[in-house]
C-alpha cells in the first residue's frame, strides 16, 4: 500500500533541526547563566568563557533561521475559527477525547499557538539578547530592562518547549518521525490533521 | 619660607594669594587642611581663577591679575583705618617710629627723586633723618608726621575698599569682608599666615608686592610668630637650594656680587658691610667678611692668602649696571652677543618668556650644551620650525642654524644622592635610589669633567684670564666625580688647621683660618655628621617645629624672626604660641633669632637689619620705599591711581624686533599661564602617568566671553598676543568671572603650561604669548597679567 | 575577621589626582591618553584599566560657586548587586573583611554585574573579555598594608581602618561641619545595600548628586525581581512543564489513530 504523505520538504526540515540545535544551545547555556544551581551545565557547553561568547552568537543563528521559518510558514499559521474553537476545546484535546473538536488544518491551533509563542519571545529574546551582549556600550537603562526581560521571554518560550518536546516526541507517535523524515501515514494524517489530508489529497 | 610648612598647621586664617597650593603643593597642603582641623583656621583665597585651592577655601575673592598691591595696600589702610593692626608689636618691631628725611614725597605716580631722564630714582630722600653719630632719629608715639607710620597711613589712605573694588574688579563688600577675615589676626593672640608662589614673583612688579605683604603682617604682628609668616611656596624640588647657593643674583649665602667698582677685597666689603642704623642693632651682615673671606678659601683654596685678597681678584666682576638676569642675557644673545650656552636642568625655549625670542636667541649661538633627562624645547630648538608646526612661521630653517647643538644625558633627582633644599629651607638629604641608565652621568660629574677639560685646554694654551679656572681648588678625591658627601662637608665649613668641621657660621673668621662654602648652611655637617640625613620627629615645643627633622638653614632655625614673637619683656604675645621666651638668663625653645644670652632690651629683633627693626619702609628697592600699585606692562585699563605712570617706570622692557607689546585695543583679554596640579613644569609631559592625568593643552575661559563669541567647551580657540599665538581646546568654565574694572568689563583667560612640541603628549608653549618684562629688582618676567585676543579657530 | 572600609573626607578633597596614579601603578595599569571634555576630570568615566576617578563637578550651591571634587571607585556593598547578578561562581567574593573582590580566573565576562551595579562602577575590558574594578588593594589589605590610594593621599582626605570606627569618624566629622554652618553635612553610605564600605563625608549631604554619586543606590529592582521571583516563576514553569507531562502521559498516554472513531 503507497499511503505515504509527504508532510515537510527537506528545507523545512533542515530548518527545524538547525533551530533546534542552536535553541539547546541557547537555551542550556542560558540556564547556566541563569541561576547558580544550573552552573554545572557550563563545563559542558564549553566552560564559563566560551559559553559567555558562544551564546549570543547561537542567539543570532538561532533567530536568522528562525526568520527564514517564520517567511515559510506564518501565512499558514493564522487562525481561523475552527482553530478558535479548537483551542477552546483544547482541554478535550488533551485527554484524547476529541469529539466535538474541529478538525485541524496543517497544523493544528495549538502548533499555531506554539509557533507564535516562539516568534514572539525570539524576537523578544533577540533584542534583549544584544543590549545584553555588549554591557559596555549598551545604555543601563536597556540594559536593566533586558536583564529582566531576557530571561522571562526565555522561560516563556521554553515552557512552549517542553509541551511541544512532550506533544511531538510522545503523544503524538509519528510526529517525531514526519519531522525527521518527512512522511506520514494517510491514516496518521487522517487522524491528527483531517483538513489537511483531505487538501493533499482532493487530487 | 618664614616659617614652613609643618608650621602653618598654627595658623589661625590662611590667606592664599599668588598661590594655588592644594594644586601646585598638594603635599604641603596638608598643613593648611591641618590648622582647619586643628584650629577652625579660615582660609581665604584671592585668585583671578575659582581653583582648587578656592574649592576647599572659606572665602574666596576673585580679583584681576597684576593688582595685587592694590589688594594688600587696600588690607593696610583697612588695618590701620579700623584699627586693627597690633600696635605693640608694630612700635617695637618696625620701623613705624623712624623719621624719614623732609622732601620725600609721593605724587603722580613718582616718589620724590625721580630722574626722567635717567629713568631712574635719586633715593637720597629716601633716607632716615639721623643724628650726629649716623643712627635714624625715632618718634615713639608715632604721632610726627615725618614717621614711616603716618607717612604709611598717607600712601595707603587712596588704598579704600572703593578704590580697591575699582582697581582688583571684585565687589568693595567682596573685599571688606576677606578684609575683616584677614585683619582679624592683628590681635596679639592670633596669627595669620601667607602662602604665596608664582603668582606673585612674576609681575614687573613683583618685589615690591610681596614687600607689601611684609607689610601687611608686621602690621598684623604676624612676623616672627608660629602660624604666621610670609612663606614663599617654591616651585621646584631645590629651587630654594638654587637661590641659596646662588645664581646671577649673588653669591652663595646672599653674598652681593662684586662689581667693576669693587677692584680690591677690600672695597668690596666696604660697600657690602652695613652699618648700625640704631644704638641697639645687633647688625649681624657686619660680619660679610667672615662669611666672604671663608667663601673665596673655599673657592681658591691654598691660593687664597691676605696677601692676595684671599683670591678676591679671580672672580668675574660685572659693570655697575651690567645685568646678567634672564631678560637682559637672552636679550643680549639674540643680539649676537654671546658664544657658548650651556643649559643645565634648564629649558629657557619653553620656560622663558617670548618663546620666539628664545628660539632666535640660541640660533646665534655658535654652540650649545644641553644637559638633561630628556630631549627638551631647548635641546630641539633647532628644529622648531617643523616640530612646532604652525607656531613659528617665521623661525628659520634648520639648514640656516649654525648652532652646534650638544644633548648630554644627566641622572635624574632618584638617581642621584645629595641634598633637596625645600621650601621651609630644609636641607632634607637623599639616596639615589637607583643608578641612572645608559651613559646618563650625575651633575657634578659632568660639571667635574668640563671643568677639568677646560682647565687643561687653558694650562696647555693659556688664555686671556686663565687663574680664575687654574687657582680653582678642586682637591676632591675623585675629582672627576667629587661625591656630594665630600661637597657637603666643604659647603659646611671647617677650621683649616685641625679639620674639624665647624658647628655653625658663629665659627667663621676673616682672617683665612676657616673654610666655609655657603655661610648660611653652616652647621649642616658638623663633627656630629650629616645633619641633613636626621628623621627626628620629637617635637619637644609642641608646635610643629621638629628640630631634629634633616636640618633648616639659618643655624637650624625654623621659624626666622622668632624674636618678635615676644615682647619687650621677651614673652610672647600669645602664651600659647611661643617659639622662644626670656627666662631671665637665656632664651628657651626654638633656636632663637637673636643672641641667645643677650636680654630682651638689648637689641632689635630684627639682628639681620642695620635699623634692628623690620621695614615698613625700605629704600633698598628701586621702585620707591613704599610699595605703589602699578598695572602689568601690558594693562586693559590704564592705571586708575595715576593714569600717567600707569606701569613700575622701573619694569625691565626690551625694544628689539621681537619684544612687540600690546595695547587693550588689539588684545582686549587679560591672561596669565599657570600650572596644573597633574603635570610638573614641562617634565611631566615626558612620562606616562602625568600624561593620562591631563593629557590635553586647554584654554580657561569665561562662561560669558564664551557665549559673546559662540565658543562652546572642546571648540578650538586661538589666542594671541603681540608676540604670538597658540591653540587648543576652550574650557568654558563659570569659575572664571568677568570683572568690572574702572567701569569696563574686564575678562581673564587662563592658560595652563606644560606642553611643548616633544615629549609623550605635545602641545603650544605657552611662552609664545608672554611679553620680554621683568622685575627690576629680581629679574622675574611677567607671566601673569599680559594681553591677549581670542577668537575662534 | 573586622570589616575594613575606606573614609572620604570630601570636604578635603583638592582634586590632586595622587590617588589616581597610585592606583594605576600599583595595579600595574596600561596608561592611555584622556579626550578632552571640558573638564579637569582625567576620564569621562571609569575604565577596565582605571578604577579610580576623581569627579570634578562644578556646581552653585546656594548661590556660592562651587566645585566639587569626589574619588569615585568600587563602594565594596555589604549587600553588593554585582555578586547578586554575578552567574559564574567564585567569580565575584566577599571576602572577610567585606572586601568585594574579583576572581578573573573565574569570570566570564558577561558583565551582568556592571547592570547589577547600583553605582555603575564595574567595567569590560574588550581586550580580556574580563571585567575590572578596584579591589580596595585586597592584596596590600591582606599584607597589613592601607590601599594604594589612601597611602599617597596629601590631605588625609582618605582614611582606611575598621568600618565601625570610621563610621563614627566621619559622624564626629558631619557634626563639625554641621556645628560650621553647613547645616546639610552628613555621611554617605549607602545604607540602601546594606551599607558600603567606602564612606563619604559630604557637605552637601542632601544632594549626592552634585559629587556624582547617586542619590539612594540600592541592587536595580529589575535585578532583585530577576534573581527573586523570576526564578521561582521560571522553576514553577520547567518543573511543572515536566511533572505535568509525566502526569498526563501516565494518565492518557499516547493518541492512538483514529480515536476519533
Amino acid at each position: 500500500m503507497d499511503s505515504r504523505l509527504e508532510r515537510f520538504t527537506v528545507p523545512e526540515r533542515v530548518t527545524h533541526w538547525l533551530v533546534a540545535i542552536c535553541y539547546v544551545y541557547a537555551g542550556l547555556s542560558g540556564l547556566a547563566l541563569w541561576s547558580r544551581a544550573m552552573w554545572w551545565l557550563a563545563p559542558v557547553m564549553g566552560g564559563g568563557e566560551n559559553l559567555r561568547g558562544w551564546h549570543p552568537i547561537a542567539g543570532v543563528i538561532f533567530a536568522l533561521l528562525l526568520a527564514m521559518q517564520f517567511r515559510r510558514w506564518a501565512a499558514q499559521m493564522k487562525l481561523d475559527a475552527d482553530d478558535r474553537k479548537w483551542l477552546a476545546m483544547s482541554g478535550r484535546y488533551a485527554m484524547h477525547d476529541e469529539h466535538g473538536v474541529p478538525e485541524s488544518g496543517r497544523f493544528n491551533a495549538g502548533q499555531k499557538m506554539l509557533f507564535w509563542l516562539q516568534s514572539t519571545s525570539a524576537i523578544v529574546l533577540f533584542a534583549t539578547g544584544a543590549v545584553l551582549w555588549f554591557p559596555e556600550v549598551m545604555p543601563r537603562g536597556l540594559r536593566l530592562i533586558s536583564i529582566l526581560v531576557h530571561p522571562l521571554a526565555a522561560v516563556a518560550s521554553m515552557g512552549g518547549i517542553i509541551v511541544h518536546i512532550y506533544m511531538t516526541t510522545v503523544v503524538v507517535q509519528g510526529a517525531l518521525h514526519a519531522m525527521t523524515r518527512g512522511y506520514v501515514t494517510e491514516g496518521w494524517a487522517k487522524s491528527h490533521h483531517a483538513k489537511w489530508f483531505r487538501q493533499v489529497t482532493r487530487q | 619660607m618664614t616659617n614652613g610648612w609643618t608650621d602653618v598647621s598654627n595658623a589661625d586664617v590662611v590667606l592664599v594669594m599668588g598661590g594655588n597650593p592644594a594644586e601646585n603643593h598638594p603635599v604641603g597642603f596638608r598643613f593648611v587642611m591641618e590648622a582647619r582641623r586643628k584650629r577652625k583656621a579660615k582660609l581665604v583665597v584671592v585668585d583671578p581663577r575659582f581653583n582648587r585651592t578656592a574649592a576647599v577655601s572659606d572665602s574666596y575673592t576673585p580679583m584681576r591679575a597684576g593688582t595685587d598691591i592694590a589688594f594688600l595696600g587696600g588690607l593696610i589702610h583697612y588695618a590701620i583705618e579700623n584699627k586693627l593692626y597690633q600696635e605693640n608689636y608694630v612700635k617695637l618691631h618696625t620701623n613705624a617710629s623712624f623719621l624719614v628725611k623732609e622732601g620725600f614725597d609721593f605724587a603722580e605716580g613718582y616718589f620724590s627723586g625721580w630722574d626722567s631722564g635717567a629713568k631712574k630714582y635719586d633715593r637720597a630722600s629716601w633716607q632716615y633723618e639721623t643724628d650726629g653719630q649716623g643712627f635714624a632719629k625715632v618718634d615713639p608715639t608715632l604721632e610726627n608726621p615725618r614717621s614711616v607710620f603716618q607717612l604709611m597711613r598717607k600712601h595707603y589712605a587712596r588704598y579704600t575698599p572703593d578704590a580697591v573694588a575699582n582697581i582688583c574688579g571684585c565687589t568693595a563688600e567682596e573685599f571688606r569682608k576677606a578684609a575683616a577675615i584677614i585683619c582679624s589676626t592683628g590681635k596679639p593672640d592670633r596669627a595669620g599666615t601667607i602662602l604665596y608662589a608664582l603668582g606673585w614673583t612674576q609681575h614687573s612688579h613683583a618685589v615690591q608686592l610681596i614687600h607689601t605683604a611684609a607689610m601687611l603682617q608686621l602690621m598684623l604682628g604676624n612676623i616672627g610668630m608660629p602660624g604666621g609668616g610670609i612663606n614663599a611656596q617654591r616651585g621646584h624640588a631645590n629651587i630654594q637650594g638654587s637661590t641659596d647657593m646662588g645664581s646671577w643674583n649673588n653669591l652663595p649665602g646672599y653674598l652681593k656680587i662684586p662689581r667693576a667698582n669693587m677692584q680690591s677685597l677690600d672695597d668690596y666689603l666696604k660697600a657690602n658691610t652695613p652699618k648700625a642704623l640704631r644704638p641697639n642693632s645687633l647688625n649681624y651682615w657686619g660680619n660679610t667678611p667672615k662669611f666672604m673671606v671663608s667663601l673665596l678659601k673655599a673657592y681658591y683654596g691654598k691660593h687664597a692668602t691676605k696677601e692676595n685678597g684671599y683670591g678676591y681678584s679671580y672672580i668675574p666682576k660685572p659693570g655697575e649696571t651690567e645685568n646678567y638676569g634672564w631678560g637682559p642675557f637672552f636679550d643680549k644673545m639674540h643680539k649676537g652677543g654671546i658664544e657658548g650656552f650651556i643649559s643645565f636642568g634648564m629649558n629657557p625655549v619653553a620656560n622663558g618668556p617670548n618663546t620666539p625670542k628664545m628660539l632666535n636667541a640660541l640660533a646665534k649661538l655658535k654652540w650649545m650644551i644641553v644637559v638633561e633627562n630628556f630631549e627638551t624645547e631647548t635641546a630641539a630648538f633647532w628644529n622648531a620650525k617643523k616640530l612646532g608646526e604652525k607656531f613659528y612661521p617665521t623661525f628659520v630653517d634648520p639648514t640656516q642654524i649654525q648652532t652646534e647643538a650638544f644633548l648630554l644625558p644627566a641622572a635624574c633627582f632618584a638617581e642621584k644622592d645629595g641634598a633637596f633644599v625645600n621650601s621651609s629651607r630644609w636641607l632634607q638629604w637623599k639616596r639615589a635610589a637607583l643608578p641612572p641608565p645608559g651613559d646618563a652621568r650625575p651633575d657634578q660629574e659632568i660639571m667635574s669633567r668640563l671643568f677639568l677639560a677646560v682647565r687643561e685646554l687653558y694650562e696647555k694654551e693659556g688664555g686671556k684670564a686663565p687663574n680664575p679656572l687654574l687657582r680653582m681648588n678642586w682637591d676632591y678625591t675623585n675629582p672627576l666625580n667629587p661625591s656630594l658627601e665630600e661637597v657637603a662637608r666643604e659647603v659646611n665649613g671647617r677650621e683649616i688647621a685641625t679639620g674639624r668641621q665647624l658647628n655653625g657660621f658663629g665659627e667663621l673668621k676673616d682672617d683665612g683660618s676657616t673654610v666655609c662654602g655657603n655661610w648660611v648652611y653652616s652647621g649642616s655637617w658638623t663633627e656630629a655628621g650629616n645633619m641633613m640625613a636626621r628623621r627626628g620627629q620629637e617635637d619637644p615645643t609642641g608646635l610643629g617645629i621638629y628640630p631634629n627633622w634633616s636640618w633648616s638653614w639659618p643655624a637650624n632655625r625654623r621659624i626666622l624672626y622668632n624674636r618678635a614673637a615676644s615682647n619687650a619683656e621677651g614673652q610672647g604675645w600669645d602664651p600659647l604660641r611661643t617659639p622662644i621666651r626670656w627666662d631671665g638668663e637665656r632664651w628657651r625653645g626654638e633656636v632663637p633669632d637673636y643672641k641667645a644670652d643677650a636680654k630682651p632690651t638689648d637689641y632689635g629683633a630684627f639682628i639681620m637689619l642695620p635699623e634692628g627693626v623690620a621695614k615698613l619702609f625700605a629704600a633698598d628697592l628701586v621702585e620707591g620705599p613704599f610699595p605703589e600699585h602699578y598695572e602689568p606692562v601690558e594693562s586693559p585699563v590704564p592705571n586708575p591711581l595715576h593714569t600717567n605712570v600707569s606701569s613700575n617706570p622701573l619694569a625691565t622692557v626690551f625694544h628689539g624686533p621681537l619684544d612687540k607689546l600690546g595695547e587693550a585695543k588689539d588684545y582686549p583679554y587679560v591672561a596669565i599661564t599657570y600650572r596644573l596640579t597633574e603635570h610638573f613644569h614641562y617634565w611631566t609631559k615626558h612620562v606616562a602617568s602625568g600624561s593620562e592625568l591631563q593629557s590635553n593643552f586647554f584654554v580657561e575661559l569665561p562662561e560669558e566671553l564664551a557665549t559673546a563669541k559662540g565658543i562652546k567647551g572642546g571648540d578650538m580657540v586661538k589666542v594671541t598676543s603681540a608676540r604670538g599665538h597658540v591653540e587648543g581646546p576652550a574650557l568654558v568654565t563659570k569659575r572664571i568671572r568677568p570683572l568690572k574694572v574702572a567701569g569696563k568689563t574686564v575678562y581673564q583667560i587662563g592658560i595652563p603650561i606644560h606642553w611643548g612640541f616633544v615629549g609623550r603628549v605635545r602641545g603650544p608653549l605657552v611662552n609664545n604669548l608672554t611679553p620680554s618684562a621683568y622685575d627690576p629688582n629680581s629679574g622675574t618676567p611677567e607671566y601673569k597679567g599680559f594681553l591677549v585676543n581670542l577668537e575662534k579657530a | 575577621m573586622q570589616t575594613v572600609a575606606k573614609l572620604i573626607d570630601t570636604t578635603l578633597c583638592i582634586g590632586c589626582k595622587a590617588c589616581e596614579v597610585a592606583c594605576q601603578q600599583w595595579n600595574d595599569q596600561e596608561y592611555t591618553l584622556g579626550v578632552f571634555q571640558n573638564t579637569y576630570q582625567t576620564m569621562p568615566d571609569l575604565a577596565p584599566n582605571f578604577w579610580n576617578l576623581i569627579k570634578f563637578n562644578e556646581a552653585e550651591i546656594n548661590g556660592a560657586q562651587s566645585w566639587l571634587m569626589a574619588k569615585y571607585q568600587c563602594m565594596h556593598c555589604a549587600d553588593a548587586g554585582c555578586i547578586k547578578a554575578c552567574p559564574s561562581p567564585g567569580a565575584i567574593v566577599q571576602l572577610g573583611n567585606g572586601i568585594v573582590d574579583f576572581n578573573r580566573d573565574n569570570c566570564i565576562g558577561c558583565g551582568y554585574c556592571i547592570t547589577g551595579c547600583p553605582f555603575d562602577v564595574p567595567r569590560l575590558s574588550p581586550k580580556t573579555k574580563k571585567v575590572y574594578k578596584c579591589s580596595l588593594c585586597s592584596d596590600r589589605v591582606a599584607v597589613g598594608l592601607e590601599p594604594a590610594c589612601i597611602k599617597t593621599c596629601p590631605t588625609s582626605c582618605l582614611t582606611f581602618g575598621s568600618r565601625t570606627d570610621l563610621k563614627f569618624l566621619a559622624e564626629k566629622r558631619a557634626e563639625e561641619l554641621k556645628a560650621d554652618g553647613f547645616t546639610q553635612a552628613g555621611v554617605y553610605d549607602g545604607p540602601g545595600v546594606g551599607g558600603t564600605n567606602v564612606i563619604y563625608v559630604l557637605k552637601h549631604a542632601d544632594q549626592p548628586e552634585t559629587y556624582g554619586l547617586p542619590k539612594d543606590p540600592h541592587i536595580p529592582w529589575t535585578v532583585s525581581l530577576w534573581k527573586g521571583p523570576l526564578k521561582w516563576l521560571g522553576n514553577a514553569v520547567f518543573l511543572g512543564g515536566i511533572l505535568t507531562a509525566v502526569l498526563h502521559f501516565v494518565k492518557f498516554g499516547p493518541k492512538e489513530e483514529h480515536h476519533r472513531g
